[in-house]
């Protein structure tokens, strides 16, 4: 996706858009660490964030810094050595981390399905398409659908997400890679859920299928009114399709805002940093800014703002104390102290 | 699904070809002349001669070996120095069912018991539980056979009186019967593949259900059409009851034993290719479905990690083979496992070379058997070559 | 033996010796040294991977424990209390303790059979004995005394001895069938992935087929036309297992070094097909072969205390036959009465062969890193 397309997708929601209302998700304070045996692994640090409904919100970071586990934490999938130390994830009013673990295993897919990356081996190789998808039906619908209802159903996503009913009684491997992920996005639909949470629905596809799978997802969103939270590392694939966006480094949430206005005018510097190493086709010419360094080791996170190693406008504060998120304009949050020095436009050196 | 087994049945035929030669050199490269082994030394070289032309024995090593593939093909094993005038093909075709018999059950509960367990230890990782079945499996796996045996007999037969000693029947019950051991065992191979054929074909066709409740339904019928069948079978033989219970009775601890020493391998493998499979990302997807920890583990994890299991089934089955002929030979059970032992030790050479080709044909077609149970697994090979 | 094919193994060795020559240009440290430190790095990491597995730890405690046992002969027969030739020798001594009977008149009066005996079957050993008597009478198989710690065999001979002197024949035969399985399958699995072709499409049927075919039934006709000697059957076991299941699994371990870029290099540079097995393929393949070194031994095992107990070996003394002896005698199916007959021999093989599989697991999963813990 990189480099085709750079400003965010014109829609109704623009920029000023940001009347109150009641969030289907609503993530408060997430922290969460990896036990290993050098020690604590701090993966994602106070993270909030809120997704209304019938928006779609992404989280963009690089690899590592803690949206997949945010993402896992959401359908409370996370390794075996993950702790939750603290926070809350609220979906439509009702807490998923205080419930147990049969109560949450009833409420994933039908409350809140995922579409994972790699559709390749989201697939088991032995059974058929049609009966993973009834699989997820026989166990959240009530009552059972029965053999003809469940087919009635899948043939009717399967024609929603464009591939030919046909192939209901395929097996996987038949499948091409763009169409295992349709099939993929067809399963997650398969109980109606609140919320689906795409886990870089379109690595590993070509660009081409990429773009199909993109639309399809915006038309399902569309359409059905769904409430989709996108995680990539791709932020070119997060200005196409999201409403909200929060931006992820090392743990922490960096800056969240209307998509729309993080990308004309970015606001923290590491959002900044990475808008301005993508190039552009359709905008003016510029020179691409440099993101130096390497992301920190998460065993012993930087004092202070954790991006403080590589930030070009570090100030003495920075290194001592942690930034909060806090409110620069209705709707956007970023935590920094020196944003101000910012520059408006993205690169350094405009011609 | 022709096609792959045609091609398999043309590799097997050769590798058959392959190991029969192999079992001819075999006999040549031994030491000394099967003549002068057996024949008085002090003859005339003359009669000697004649002698061994009349045995086939004057030609170059290549018209031996073509006679000797020719003959067995038409199933001309020659005849049993031991049992003379016995030819070696009747005392095989006496032995194979009693070792198919022994065999099949044993590999059966082998793997039912190994890939249970098995897929249970990977999913519990970790503790004393894993450590202890590990270490035990390990042990059955290592032990010295023919002493496990031996002290199987000792505790369940001479200790406990529940089985047997040994043997394939109770002499003393047989004295006076209307009928022959083999005929009984006959009849009971046949109820038994019988009862087979209809438990199989009702699962094959239940597979093919869409609705889950007409699926069980089948299954139900399956598993009480082939029980009822086997029952009513034995009971219009009321005569010949006693008599198959009784060769039954003898089989039990033979199989008990073979199967404990078998299952461990599979066991082991098992733990292995779940361990592997749990990592696969379509076990995440089932767990954010929601699908009960049971069901990921029988219906996803277990149903990959078979495939590779059933692939070293060529592997166990060597294994098996082995540890049956040590079984057979501790429990004097009739089979071919102590036919070649006992033909090798008396020397019997037409005997001992039959029943290893026969182990080797034996080995073969069980292999071509997994073959064909692998492809029916795996419909990225069915498939592939169905198109 | 279980055999899992490696879809790509983590070799721990020096992978690659061209950049060891760099290294030594750099440093200018011999190549043997710099060799030697990374072996020893690479050894030290894996160990400690090792100690973590209980498993293998045990396994390892076995071996050691036999190391000792076999041991104890020599050292014991040397300077120890099995000096007397006569009676420890473990094939040609005799020693049969002896118990004191005392003699009564008839069957009937017999209240301890251990101490008492009738005049007419004392007969038998003291000639002219009558009631009163206090008579010897030789024991064999006699239970675990001071002299005879593990007590004697039916012939006379001392069970100790025969435990110990069997243990160096077991390491012995287990080094041979796995010297000989490594370097066979060593050889045709690099020959077989580096040529491809009809070659390796030959080799690899005839792998096949040896795989497919069970040892024991192969080994037992072997045994009846030739006589068959300890160094002969590990000889024999290297060839046909080494042929197998260990060629498969290391000629795609050689495959998948085969397509390395440092092999390109090396060939780039100028080396020889044969240089280029024994330089590059052969020892990424060895720490691979070591595993399979450690399922051969147990394999060795068992398959020579079968044979022997079968009576097929043409062995003097092992473990397997010393449950022969007890067999052909009559004292396995009585029961466990004479337990000193039935459970050392046994328990031995068992143990032995159990120690050295319980290692190759542990290897297994320090090289195979898929094995391990999640």
């Amino acid at each position: 996706m990189t480099g085709t397309q750079m400003r965010p997708a014109e829609r109704n929601l623009g920029s000023g858009d940001t009347h109150p209302q009641a969030p289907i998700l609503e993530v408060k304070n997430l922290v969460l660490n990896y036990e290993v045996k050098e020690g604590m692994v701090s993966a994602v640090e106070d993270v909030s964030f809120a997704l209304p409904k019938g928006r779609s919100l992404g989280l963009v970071g690089e690899s590592g810094c803690g949206k997949t586990s945010v993402a896992l934490t959401l359908m409370r999938l996370t390794a075996n050595n993950a702790r939750v130390l603290g926070g809350e994830v609220i979906l439509d009013g009702v807490n998923l981390l205080e419930l147990d673990k049969e109560q949450m295993r009833l409420r994933r897919w039908a409350d809140i399905s995922m579409v994972f990356q790699g559709a390749m081996n989201s697939w088991n190789p032995v059974y058929t398409v049609g009966v993973q998808i009834r699989e997820a039906m026989d166990i959240h619908w009530d009552p059972k659908p029965s053999a003809s209802e469940a087919r009635a159903k899948t043939e009717e996503l399967f024609n929603l997400v464009g591939i030919d009913p046909e192939m209901i009684d395929r097996y996987p491997h038949e499948f091409s890679g763009g169409m295992k992920q349709r099939a993929v996005i067809a399963m997650a639909l398969s109980c109606d859920p609140k919320v689906i949470i795409a886990d870089e629905p379109t690595t590993a596809l070509d660009v081409i299928v990429q773009e199909q799978i993109l639309e399809e997802l915006k038309k399902i969103q569309r359409d059905l009114g769904m409430s989709i939270v996108y995680i990539s590392h791709d932020i070119a694939v997060i200005a196409e399709i999201t409403d909200l966006m929060g931006v992820m480094y090392a743990g922490k949430l960096v800056e969240f805002g209307p998509t729309a206005d993080i990308f004309a005018r970015p606001r923290h510097p590491y959002t900044w940093l990475i808008l301005s190493s993508t190039p552009s086709i359709t905008g003016p010419r510029r020179q691409l800014a440099p993101l130096e360094g390497e992301p920190p080791n998460l065993l012993d996170p930087p004092t202070g703002c954790r991006f403080h190693p590589r930030c070009p406008f570090v100030i003495e504060i920075c290194r001592t104390d942690e930034p909060t998120l806090t409110e620069i304009e209705p709707g956007h949050t970023i935590a920094c102290w020196n944003y101000t020095q910012v520059p408006v436009t993205l690169s350094r050196g405009d011609e | 699904m022709l096609k792959f087994i045609g091609k398999r049945l043309i590799q097997m035929t050769f590798l058959f070809f392959l190991f029969l030669s192999l079992v001819f050199f075999l006999l040549q490269a031994q030491p000394g002349d099967i003549t002068a082994q057996f024949l008085d030394p002090t003859i005339p070289a003359e009669n000697r001669a004649i002698i061994a032309e009349r045995l086939g024995l004057d030609g170059s090593v290549w018209t031996q070996w073509w006679n000797y593939v020719t003959n067995f093909i038409t199933g001309n094993l020659g005849v049993s120095f031991q049992q003379y005038p016995r030819s070696v093909i009747d005392v095989i075709a006496e032995r194979i069912p009693r070792t198919l018999f022994l065999f099949t059950f044993a590999t059966l509960f082998a793997y039912v018991l190994g890939f249970s367990l098995g897929k249970r230890l990977a999913w519990r990782r970790g503790g004393f539980s894993e450590h202890s079945v590990t270490i035990s499996g390990v042990l059955l796996y290592t032990v010295f056979y023919p002493w496990f045996a031996i002290i199987m007999i000792l505790i369940f037969s001479s200790g406990l009186g529940w089985f047997p000693i040994n043997g394939f029947l109770t002499p003393e019950l047989w004295r006076n019967a209307p009928f022959t051991g083999n005929e009984v065992f006959n009849q009971l191979l046949l109820s038994l593949g019988i009862a087979a054929v209809i438990f199989s074909g009702t699962m094959w066709f239940a597979r093919r259900q869409d609705e889950r409740s007409t699926a069980r339904l089948v299954r139900w019928v399956g598993y009480g059409s082939a029980l009822g069948l086997f029952v009513l079978f034995w009971l219009t033989k009321a005569e010949m009851r006693p008599f198959a219970l009784n060769i039954v009775h003898h089989a039990i601890l033979p199989i008990v034993t073979l199967s404990l020493i078998a299952f461990a391998g599979t066991m082991l493998l098992t733990r292995g290719a779940m361990l592997e499979t749990l990592k696969e990302d379509y076990i995440l997807t089932a767990q954010a479905k929601g699908v009960p920890e049971k069901d990921i583990r029988d219906k996803h994890a277990a149903r990959n990690a078979l495939l590779p299991v059933v692939t070293s089934f060529v592997l166990g089955l060597a294994f098996i083979i082995g540890g049956g002929v040590v079984t057979e030979t501790v429990f004097s059970w009739p089979g071919m496992g102590s036919l070649l032992l006992t033909a090798t030790v008396a020397e019997d050479v037409p005997v001992a070379t039959g029943a290893l080709a026969f182990i080797g044909i034996l080995a073969l077609l069980a292999h071509l058997l997994v073959d064909i149970l692998y492809a029916v697994l795996d419909p990225r090979i069915r498939i592939q070559d169905a198109s | 033996m279980v055999i899992k094919e490696p879809d790509s193994v983590d070799v721990l060795s020096p992978e690659d010796p061209d950049a060891l020559v760099h290294a030594e240009e750099e440093l200018g440290e011999s190549l043997w040294k710099v060799r030697l430190r990374l072996a020893w790095k690479a050894f030290k990491k894996n160990w400690a991977l090792f100690m973590e597995n209980k498993i293998g730890l045990l396994g390892l405690v076995i071996i050691v424990l036999f190391g000792l046992l076999a041991l104890a002969y020599p050292v014991l027969r040397a300077v120890g209390p099995w000096q007397d030739d006569g009676i420890y020798d473990p094939v040609i001594g005799y020693d049969a303790p002896v118990q004191e009977f005392q003699i009564v008149a008839t069957e009937a009066e017999v209240t301890d059979p251990t101490t008492q005996k009738d005049a007419n079957t004392a007969q038998l050993w003291c000639f002219g004995a009558v009631p009163g008597d206090v008579c010897e009478i030789p024991l064999q198989p006699a239970p675990p005394s001071q002299g005879h710690i593990l007590g004697t065999d039916p012939l006379g001979r001392d069970v100790a001895t025969q435990l110990s002197f069997s243990t160096r024949s077991a390491f012995m035969l287990g080094l041979i069938a796995a010297v000989v399985t490594v370097g066979v399958a060593t050889v045709v699995g690099s020959i077989s992935a580096f040529y491809g072709g009809w070659v390796d499409n030959s080799l690899m049927r005839l792998a096949d087929l040896v795989l497919l075919l069970p040892l024991i039934p192969i080994l037992i006709v072997l045994s009846g036309l030739w006589a068959i000697n300890l160094p002969l059957l590990g000889v024999l076991i290297g060839i046909l297992s080494g042929f197998g299941g260990t060629a498969i699994v290391l000629k795609s371990q050689a495959l998948s070094i085969k397509v390395k870029p440092f092999i390109d290099a090396a060939r780039v540079s100028g080396g020889s097909n044969t240089h280029l097995i024994l330089k590059h393929i052969i020892p990424n393949v060895l720490p691979l072969s070591f595993l399979f070194m450690m399922f051969t031994v147990t394999e060795a095992v068992s398959l020579e205390a079968t044979l022997s107990f079968f009576g097929l070996l043409n062995v003097d003394m092992s473990w397997g036959i010393m449950l022969n002896t007890a067999q052909s005698q009559g004292y396995l199916r009585t029961g466990f009465e004479f337990w000193w007959l039935l459970i050392p021999a046994g328990l031995a093989v068992t143990l032995l062969a159990a120690g050295f599989f319980f290692v190759g697991r542990a290897m297994d999963e320090v090289i195979n890193p898929r094995l391990r813990a999640r």
